[in-house]
């Protein structure tokens, strides 16, 4: 029987350090983790993420990966084992979901005030009325936890954004969450090319700079009560480096590219010149579908935010640098956090501050809700010259 | 067919029969193979097996540059014909699509329902190769088979990916693709015009949901009933201790009743089968405790203790007599449990009943075998009384056999007991006294004469006799010591009797036999004994005793008793050797016409409640053969509840209340009750600790866990499950404490047969 390898037709579209395989999202965060050799991953499951440390979980007792899975209790547990072994220099991954993300709040904070390179799935999905479907909501929560956050718009996304993330949370000592689309991404089969482990290895350091080896002659306790003038200091340095993630970002996404070929940065402007009139700002899998739609629209640009905390500002305000003012800018916010506007809508209006351009704010898509072309269609078509400036559509009512 | 454009296919199915794995394999062959762009994705639920699923697949020779669902397809596939009545599953099919259906139905039949039709019938290909279960076929190897000759696609690479992709099976999987690959079947509706009104998407929520979404009822948007392909269904299951007890006491719904405070009812219960509660409650061995689940949570119900307590609080019940309703008269030889249990049995079909009885009053082994500080008269009495007050006839001091009663009768039921003291082949046997015989003589004739006080006296034999004999000489002053040739384990005797009687001072020796006995001129026995060893177990699944050479000793005794087993008195055949079964004796004795029944002790057994059992049966098979009816012994049922069946989860272990014994002081002359009975508090508590097997006792668990709330509970406070919500998930089934919900397949698989011809009718 001749091997899949074997009636495999070579594609013109690929790398030479590169396999194509056809692949979920979930999947390909699993195969991120090994090739990443992250040594120490920890497992909850809950949907839609479970097929992640499934897969991690299949890899090992296969004996294709070499690392320590740990079923954990809790969510909570699972963010709090991983925080242990990163502190003695293990890589570390885990993957979590919706209420799981929820439940391990309190843990979010400690790993990234501790600054600990950890890096770590969700895959989104939001929480009551109970819903399994792609939400942004859960992740959204968590922006003030300290955490770099990435959003990804397909499974090909998903992998080389893992690798980046510990490319740069190794270097600032800053935990990544790298969130991926429930259904959507998490479980659509699609190509994916996936680099070789010498690659790999070559992009990412071999070992982490760790913080604490564990060193038994000079045992060390951690998580003891902190002065204010250390922690006001602590937090100063974690607020410098929090200002170094944009441009890093794009440092290690100009990197990957000179590696693997495919460029990354923390905001993509596609179809964005001086007579765009309209834009859309959007997270994720929308993406992909908006890119289709604005094909028959030349008029219509499309701003991808893929790095969303830190907010990309001087990314976003040079992307826009050559739009005219009456451009106007529209965010299609996949996500309530049970405020007037939406997440996407209160980051593009902070980093628009002093500016005079008109924003509108768009709810599609929550809970799953599928957003066809049809819907993009009807964002675009919103009559914008009859609504105030800042106004906020549902665009499904 | 090259794919120059976008291809998009929607897929609908039921969880389980591996659409999903079936699109992510067909992503991987025009992947692999052709080098297209793919995209495969499910659209999930909450659901599991046999939900309606729906998944897409899209295929471009250009990056793809959508991610929604598929709302105008180019082709759907349909995995499930079921499926095609309650979803919208032809929705927004473009006017040139195709349809493929998993049927065995020629395309014509779906007429009107898109221009390109194909078929294919990848459930018969994938039940002749075993490829999942009858009612939830795993079709998806056939249909990708189908789908890629739709395609135009080569099927020899493509079964090397499904080889490999698929999670078991891989050739039958490969093979099934093939055979599918070559039997999908094709036609054109070309009068198919397509009407705008069927263009709805699908997959849309509604807009309808309430502000904070509560179901107080089955889900009703979410009819999940067609999804089940298993289905639970309540039933009462037989309890261990019900299946146990020989007279067939139904001792769950009795013990139910105390819980209840209802004891008239209880009390009806145990008489359907047992006209002796108080005499069971005191002397039966329970082998309904025995078996108890309760056993594995902490200790067995005292049912004998609540049947005695019911048995006397009933003290007064009186029953009326029953109109004869039978022509035919039936004797009965001897006034045991048996006979009595029969002649009862009998008496309330309608037949009249005589008994005969040897002894001057009726009870038979209860009345002449069971001392009276186990069993009082006065309870032997009433029980007795309540039975003749029923209109049998007990004719006392007549000792008939069946040649005498032949003449008057129609059929006769002998059940004379084992009253003969069996032989030990021990030489100066015949100076000892029968153990049997002892007993009914201080019982009958309150004879005490046998005992001095101060004698000792040596006991041979492990049964229930050799222990009330060595009792009851204790009782007459003597210093009685029992001994046995085999070990404590194999003494057929009552446990807690045993128990009973060395906590009153009876010595028990093992594994000694006696090898002679000598009585001396001054009535002193010389006893010689010998030491034994156990062998190998011997028929009766017991081990043989085996004597140790050179172990001889010599005691000395006042009196010896004897109690080594018993036999009948074959008086009742005139003394003709007949070999006794229960039933109906196919050798009669003599010249006799009327058919003779063996019931009791004679026929098996041993015990009280084994001769009622004896008796119960033998009343039914002597109506059956006057009524001419085939008789039917009683089925046994194989359906028991066993402990790893119950859900111990949900019972807290909760202390017995044991049986309070007499303060033991000074035995001599004491012939008074030594066990009391239980107060009705006690009786209450104990009866709650019933565990329930095999029955629904509303606890509740069920409606509390069902997922969709399709379990209510009626008007009658019972439980009911909509099946049009039932998903089939089987939590009740699991939650059920005491196991009284069936999981099966079949039901649904013919439900959903008869749903597949329904509709290929229409």
């Amino acid at each position: 029987m001749k091997t899949k390898e074997e009636i495999l037709i070579p594609n013109p579209r690929e790398l030479k350090n590169h396999t194509k395989k056809v692949l979920k999202g979930n999947t390909a965060a699993a195969i991120a983790a090994k090739i990443c050799r992250a040594t120490f991953v920890t497992a909850y499951p809950i949907t839609p993420q479970t097929s992640i440390i499934e897969e991690i979980a299949s890899m090992i007792a296969r004996g294709e990966y070499d690392a320590v899975s740990v079923n954990m209790e809790s969510e909570h547990s699972v963010f709090a084992a991983i925080k242990g072994a990163s502190l003695v220099g293990e890589r570390v991954f885990t993957a979590t979901s919706g209420q799981g993300l929820l439940y391990a709040h309190e843990v979010l904070h400690a790993i990234a005030h501790l600054r600990l390179p950890v890096v770590a799935c969700n895959v989104g999905r939001p929480s009551y009325p109970w819903n399994i479907w792609c939400d942004q909501s859960d992740s959204l929560a968590q922006r003030d936890t300290g955490w770099i956050q990435f959003y990804c718009e397909n499974s090909q996304e998903v992998l080389d954004t893992i690798i980046q993330a510990y490319f740069i949370a190794e270097k600032l000592h800053l935990p990544v969450l790298v969130v991926l689309d429930a259904f959507y991404v998490s479980h659509t089969n699609e190509n994916v090319f996936i680099p070789d482990q010498k690659s790999v290895d070559a992009y990412l350091p071999s070992k982490i700079n760790g913080q604490m080896d564990i060193d038994i002659y000079h045992p060390k306790a951690f998580g003891g009560l902190v002065a204010p003038d250390m922690y006001d200091k602590f937090n100063y340095l974690f607020w410098e480096d929090m200002n170094r993630v944009e441009a890093e970002t794009n440092l290690a996404g100009t990197k990957f590219e000179k590696d693997f070929g495919r460029k990354y940065s923390a905001v993509e402007s596609i179809n964005i010149h001086s007579d765009t009139k309209k834009i859309l700002v959007t997270l994720s899998s929308i993406t992909t579908t908006v890119r289709g739609v604005i094909k028959d629209h030349p008029e219509v640009g499309l701003l991808k935010i893929r790095l969303l905390k830190p907010f990309p500002r001087k990314s976003i305000l040079k992307a826009l640098n050559k739009v005219s003012e009456d451009c106007v800018l529209i965010t299609v916010d996949r996500n309530f956090m049970g405020d007037n506007e939406g997440a996407l809508l209160s980051e593009i209006k902070k980093a628009m501050y002093g500016q005079t351009r008109k924003i509108f704010g768009v709810y599609a898509g929550l809970g799953g809700r599928d957003v066809p072309p049809a819907t993009i269609q009807k964002i675009i078509e919103i009559d914008i010259n009859s609504r105030e400036s800042g106004e906020i559509v549902w665009i499904d009512r | 067919m090259k794919i120059i454009d976008i291809l998009e296919v929607r897929g609908h199915a039921r969880g389980g029969q591996g659409m999903v794995t079936a699109f992510e394999i067909l992503a991987k062959i025009f992947s692999y193979c052709k080098n297209y762009e793919v995209q495969a994705f499910p659209f999930f639920g909450v659901e599991r097996t046999g939900a309606p699923i729906q998944a897409f697949l899209r295929i471009s020779p250009n990056p793809i540059l959508n991610r929604s669902n598929i709302y105008n397809p180019g082709m759907v596939v349909v995995f499930d014909e079921g499926l095609i009545e309650s979803t919208a599953v032809f929705d927004g099919l473009a006017e040139r699509g195709i349809i493929l259906i998993n049927t065995t139905n020629q395309p014509s039949f779906y007429k009107g329902r898109a221009k390109n039709i194909y078929t294919v019938p990848a459930t018969k290909i994938s039940v002749d190769l075993k490829l999942g279960s009858k009612s939830l076929p795993i079709v998806n190897a056939a249909m990708i088979g189908a789908i890629l000759k739709i395609l135009d696609a080569d099927i020899k690479t493509a079964q090397e990916i499904i080889r490999k992709e698929v999670p078991a099976k891989p050739e039958a999987n490969s093979e099934a693709a093939e055979i599918a690959y070559g039997c999908v079947n094709f036609w054109k509706d070309e009068s198919y015009k397509i009407n705008d009104s069927k263009i709805k998407p699908v997959a849309v929520p509604s807009n309808h949901l309430p502000v904070v979404p509560y179901w107080e009822k089955p889900m009703s948007m979410n009819k999940t009933g067609n999804w089940r392909v298993l289905e639970p269904n309540y039933l009462t299951r037989q309890p261990p201790c019900t299946d146990n007890c020989p007279a067939g006491t139904d001792v769950r719904k009795f013990v139910n009743l105390v819980s209840n405070k209802k004891y008239k009812e209880a009390y009806e219960v145990i008489y359907n089968n047992n006209p002796f509660p108080s005499i069971c409650g005191r002397v039966c061995p329970h082998f309904c405790q025995q078996n108890c689940n309760r056993n594995v949570l902490d200790e067995q119900l005292n049912i004998g203790g609540i049947e005695r307590f019911i048995g006397d609080i009933n003290e007064e019940y009186r029953f009326e007599s029953v109109p004869l309703k039978y022509d035919e008269r039936i004797a009965v030889i001897g006034s045991g449990p048996a006979g009595l249990t029969a002649a009862l049995r009998m008496r309330r079909m309608g037949y009249a009943v005589t008994v005969f009885e040897s002894a001057p009053s009726a009870g038979g082994m209860m009345r002449t075998g069971i001392p009276e500080f186990r069993l009082p008269e006065n309870i032997l009495n009433n029980e007795i009384e309540k039975i003749t007050e029923q209109g049998i006839e007990i004719i006392l001091n007549t000792k008939v056999s069946v040649d005498d009663v032949a003449e008057d009768f129609s059929a006769v039921v002998v059940a004379v007991g084992s009253h003969i003291g069996r032989q030990m082949n021990v030489s100066g046997e015949n100076d000892s006294i029968e153990g049997i015989e002892f007993l009914r003589d201080i019982k009958l004739n309150k004879n005490q004469s046998k005992i001095t006080r101060g004698d000792r006296v040596a006991i041979f034999g492990g049964g229930n006799t050799a222990i009330d004999v060595a009792r009851t000489v204790l009782r007459l002053g003597g210093t009685p010591t029992i001994y046995y040739r085999r070990t404590r384990h194999e003494m057929p005797a009552i446990a807690h009797e045993v128990e009973e009687a060395l906590k009153e001072g009876v010595k028990i020796e093992f594994l000694k036999a006696p090898v002679q006995m000598k009585k001396s001129i001054s009535g002193l026995f010389q006893l010689t004994l010998v030491d034994m060893k156990l062998g190998k177990a011997d028929n009766s699944g017991r081990k043989r005793p085996i004597v140790m050479e050179g172990t001889e000793r010599t005691l000395e005794f006042n009196k010896v008793i004897k109690a080594t087993g018993q036999t009948f008195d074959d008086f009742v055949f005139q003394n003709e050797k007949i070999i006794v079964k229960q039933g109906e004796l196919e050798f009669v004795p003599g010249n006799i016409k009327i058919p003779i029944f063996c019931s009791g002790d004679m026929a098996w057994g041993g015990t009280v409640v084994e001769a009622i059992g004896s008796g119960n049966e033998v009343a039914d098979e002597v109506n059956a053969c006057l009524r001419n009816i085939k008789f039917q012994k009683k089925i046994i049922n194989n359906d028991v509840v066993s402990s790893d069946q119950i859900n111990y989860n949900y019972y807290l272990p909760i202390p017995s209340q044991p049986n309070r014994f007499k303060e033991i002081i000074n035995l001599y002359n004491d012939f008074s009750e030594v066990v009391k009975g239980l107060k009705e508090k006690e009786v209450v508590a104990e009866s709650n600790r019933c565990l329930h097997c095999g029955d629904c006792f509303k606890c509740g668990n069920c409606f509390n866990y069902c997922p969709d709330a399709a379990i209510s509970i009626d008007e009658e406070n019972r439980m009911r499950i909509d099946y049009d919500y039932c998903k089939g998930c089987g939590i009740c089934v699991n939650e059920c404490p005491s196991s009284a919900i069936r999981f099966g397949e079949e039901l649904v698989v013919k439900e959903r047969d008869k749903l597949f011809i329904k509709n290929r009718l229409n």
